[in-house]
């Protein structure tokens, strides 16, 4: 019960950090709203120069690059925002729409959407978060039981800290896990038009595959100062890309 | 009677649809052998659940390029049981000669799975040579082979690409055919790469297959692509047809002669030959969109092309609370994704459920048509001689400029009074009256929510901390690890922390003494003074203060302790003699006595700790 009441008093201490400031926003959206998407692009891109964890300006700047036709970039908002607020159903049905325009989806094929939701229900902070929270648990839990040891309350604090222990090992499973998906490791092919893949990184090797604009690829090396190297897992085919035309996640 | 109708109508169909719910799929071809410049229909029809189709997952086909071709659906509702099915039509132009296969292709719902078996289609060369899109009269029927790197064309560059629609003037959805041709007189090293345009105000609709050909322009031989592409403008306007792209590998060793005949065949595929990346880009083509003209009738909802409308139900004999598929065909040439469902006319006698429609579009002549089929369910109300009404269609006939209106003939149906518990069902589970039809799909609006959740920004604010504070729990843990393991130690070792302690212990004694002497009670000091003597040897010999007699001690510190001097053993016998005469004749403990015996036990002891070591 104590631990409830500090898990409660910790997340009311958290709350109003996450106060809303509708106006800033809604000044913008008010801009999408009359169509004046490159105005209203602006304005959710300086949110977001100063709020960069604000998956909601990422959204809005999506669907204003969306109504740009625009895409590439649209696609990187959304994932940026679904990244940052996997369980906003908003964001879901925006990047899902926007990958199938360019011949993906968010949800493969062979896989139960039910699965995925719960594949994705956290973002890797708060994942890496609920491991560290774990880790403190378990060491003070542990703490406790060495210190009481013999006793009943000894006894239990041992147990709650093994329990801790568990979910610590199956978080960071999870965030393991997590480093073959989609979207781990992961840029947008934003280059209207899509990208040429080279066979090297330079001009002076032969283009032997494209990606198109909007495409999710995973970066295999950033050590050049021009080129990414990418994969597309699904064709099963690499190739050197322009750094210009592809944005990291 | 009405109360109970649909009840049992959904009690039925909770029934019919398991019947009709088993999952099958066909595939076919519209024939088995096909040119290599020509295509051909492929036609894969799934049936199952209507609730639950599945829509068929095409397998990767290198031998053939793939467009979609529209899907058409079809439901049978025969005493109660309903049987639906899809037809998905594909257009597959070959790219290579020879027996080809398409292969096994599967659908799957979630529950069941089916499988359509390969089909083989055998792929020839064209029968005329001549009806390949090479207008050139003079052109030979077969070019012999010419040697790569002969010299470019004169007066013309050697690789150009070219976009022409056939009309820079429409109305919105009037068909415009949009022509690109890649011309090169250069042999490649690889296939090019097609990147095709965007549009503005514009829709597009490929148009299959690409052609190939050769032709002489200012006496330079050219082999050329045509890719044709149907668009459809959106609203009366300026509209836009954005630059398109060709990527073409030069070659730098290995030459491929662009007049093979297969060689553009795989225009949008890569090959894996060396040269240098080349792009051809062309130009913004500027479209004008005249606005419909005034004078639309009532009913008019935007189709424009040249279009015919049929009627017809499923039977003409059917009782009350019995579906019947009412379907309304309109057919003709036009963008016929476009098309929106008639209005039916007002029918009090019978109920009008959902609304489905079917597409089936053909490609012919470059010129897109087909039809398209919207589907009522039509529940009689009452029984009797029923004729459904004329459904009116009206168009906009671009060629003619002028609105025009068809109509299909009525249709007669009698209507018998149902029996009870007649087999009646609806097509959808859902209540048809606030049936919901998606007409299309679009991205959410943007939120006003600009603050992170809970959740994130508690996240963020465990991650901003520094490294150096996650290491606070794991010392924590670390040091009270070592209390315990010490404290278990202790427990498990009592003789040897007796040992360890048993000198403060002594000295504590030997002060509380002296306070007593210093108080006047020699007696209470001589007592603590014995008492704390033998506390120290039992310590020290790791016996009880029970068992401990003078010469048991002496013998255990001579045999822990060997190193210890006959002396020091002298000295704990006088002491232990000299307490214990004094603890039990209290009369013979004077002060000065006492105080001395105090002494002599503080000096045995640093005596004693120098010797009695481990």
């Amino acid at each position: 019960m104590t631990a409830m009441k500090w898990l409660l008093l910790l997340l009311l201490a958290a709350a109003p950090a996450a106060a809303y400031d509708r106006s800033e926003l809604a000044e913008f959206n008010d801009l999408y709203k009359t169509g004046r998407y490159e105005e209203a692009l602006e304005g959710y891109k300086n949110v977001i120069a100063q709020e960069p964890a604000n998956p909601w300006a990422h959204y809005n700047a999506g669907n204003a690059l969306f109504r740009l036709n625009r895409q590439g970039p649209a696609v990187l908002n959304y994932s940026r925002a679904f990244l940052l607020d996997p369980r906003s159903a908003d964001i879901r049905a925006n990047l899902d729409f926007a990958l199938r325009q360019t011949g993906q989806s968010l949800v493969p094929a062979n896989v139960p959407s039910a699965l995925h939701y719960l594949y994705y229900f956290l973002s890797a902070a708060e994942i890496k978060t609920a491991a560290l929270l774990l880790f403190w648990l378990a060491c003070l839990a542990g703490a406790a039981g060495f210190l009481l040891d013999g006793s009943r309350a000894g006894l239990a604090a041992g147990r709650a800290a093994l329990t801790a222990a568990g979910l610590l090992v199956l978080s960071l499973a999870w965030l393991g896990a997590r480093q073959s998906s989609p979207f781990a490791s992961a840029a947008v092919v934003v280059k209207a038009g899509g990208t040429r893949m080279l066979s090297g990184p330079g001009e002076n090797f032969k283009t032997y595959a494209a990606a198109p604009e909007g495409r999710l690829v995973r970066i295999l090396d950033a050590a050049d100062d021009n080129y990414y190297e990418i994969g597309l897992p699904k064709e099963g085919i690499k190739g050197w890309a322009l750094k210009t035309e592809i944005e990291r996640l | 009677m009405k109360t109970l109708t649909p009840l049992l109508a959904a009690a039925l169909l909770a029934l019919a649809v398991p019947a009709g719910a088993a999952l099958a799929v066909t595939a076919e071809v519209d024939r088995n052998t096909v040119e290599i410049s020509g295509n051909l229909y492929l036609t894969v029809t799934v049936s199952g659940d209507s609730h639950n189709m599945p829509e068929p997952k095409l397998p990767n086909m290198q031998n053939f390029n793939v467009y979609d071709s529209g899907r058409s659906q079809s439901i049978s509702i025969i005493n109660g049981r309903i049987t639906s099915s899809v037809s998905f039509t594909y257009i597959l132009t070959p790219r290579f000669l020879g027996i080809q296969r398409i292969p096994a292709i599967t659908v799957f719902n979630g529950k069941e799975k089916a499988i359509a078996p390969e089909i083989q289609v055998t792929v020839t060369k064209p029968a005329q040579p001549s009806q390949q899109a090479a207008p050139q009269p003079a052109a030979p029927q077969r070019q012999p082979r010419r040697p790569a790197g002969r010299p470019a064309a004169q007066g013309g560059e050697p690789i150009f690409i070219k976009a022409e629609p056939d009309k820079r003037s429409a109305y919105p959805g009037e068909q415009i055919n949009l022509s690109i041709k890649f011309y090169t007189s250069v042999p490649l090293s690889s296939n090019p790469r097609y990147v095709p345009p965007s549009f503005k105000n514009l829709i597009a609709e490929d148009l299959p297959p690409v052609r190939n050909g050769e032709t002489d322009i200012g006496g330079v031989r050219y082999a050329y692509s045509e890719i044709k592409t149907a668009i459809f403008a959106l609203t009366a306007g300026p509209a836009e047809i954005q630059p398109l792209t060709v990527i073409a590998q030069i070659p730098s060793k290995a030459a491929v002669d662009p007049f093979d005949p297969n060689f553009f065949q795989n225009m949008l595929a890569m090959s894996g030959a060396q040269g240098e990346s080349r792009e051809f880009t062309t130009e913004t083509i500027r479209l004008d969109i005249k606005p419909l003209p005034a004078g639309a009738p009532a009913d008019f909802a935007g189709a424009v092309g040249n279009y015919s409308i049929t009627a017809s139900a499923d039977r003409t004999e059917a009782r009350t609370g019995e579906a019947v598929n009412f379907s309304v065909t309109v057919a003709g040439s036009g963008n016929l994704k476009a098309v929106t469902a008639p209005k039916l006319p007002e029918l009090p006698d019978f109920k009008v459920f959902d609304t489905m429609s079917s597409l089936d579009v053909r490609k012919e002549g470059d010129v897109i048509s087909g039809k398209k089929t919207f589907t009522y369910i039509l529940v009689p109300r009452t029984e009797g001689r029923k004729t459904l009404p004329a459904v009116r269609f009206s168009f906009f006939d671009p060629r003619a400029g002028a609105y025009k209106e068809t109509r299909t003939e009525p249709v007669a149906m009698l209507v018998e009074k149902g029996a009870e518990g007649a087999k009646s069902v609806y097509f959808s589970p859902t209540p048809a009256q606030g049936a919901v039809t998606a007409s299309g799909a679009d991205i959410r609006y943007v939120s006003e929510r600009s603050g992170a959740a809970t959740l994130p920004h508690l996240a963020a604010k465990v991650m901003a901390l520094p490294p150096w504070t996650h290491a606070l729990p794991a010392a924590l843990l670390a040091l009270c690890f070592w209390l315990a393991s010490f404290n278990r130690f202790k427990s498990a070792n009592p003789l040897l922390f007796r040992f360890r302690r048993a000198r403060s212990e002594a000295s504590r004694d030997i002060e509380e003494a002296e306070t007593l002497i210093k108080a006047g009670k020699p007696n209470e000091a001589v007592s603590v003074l014995y008492d704390s003597f033998m506390n120290y040897l039992s310590d020290k010999c790791g016996v009880k203060v029970s068992a401990l007699t003078m010469k048991k001690a002496a013998g255990l510190i001579k045999e822990r302790f060997p190193a210890t001097g006959e002396r020091s053993l002298e000295e704990i016998r006088e002491l232990w003699t000299a307490l214990e005469l004094r603890h039990f004749s209290p009369e013979a403990a004077g002060t000065e006595g006492t105080s001395d015996l105090a002494k002599k036990y503080s000096l045995l002891l640093e005596m004693l700790e120098k010797e009695l070591r481990k």
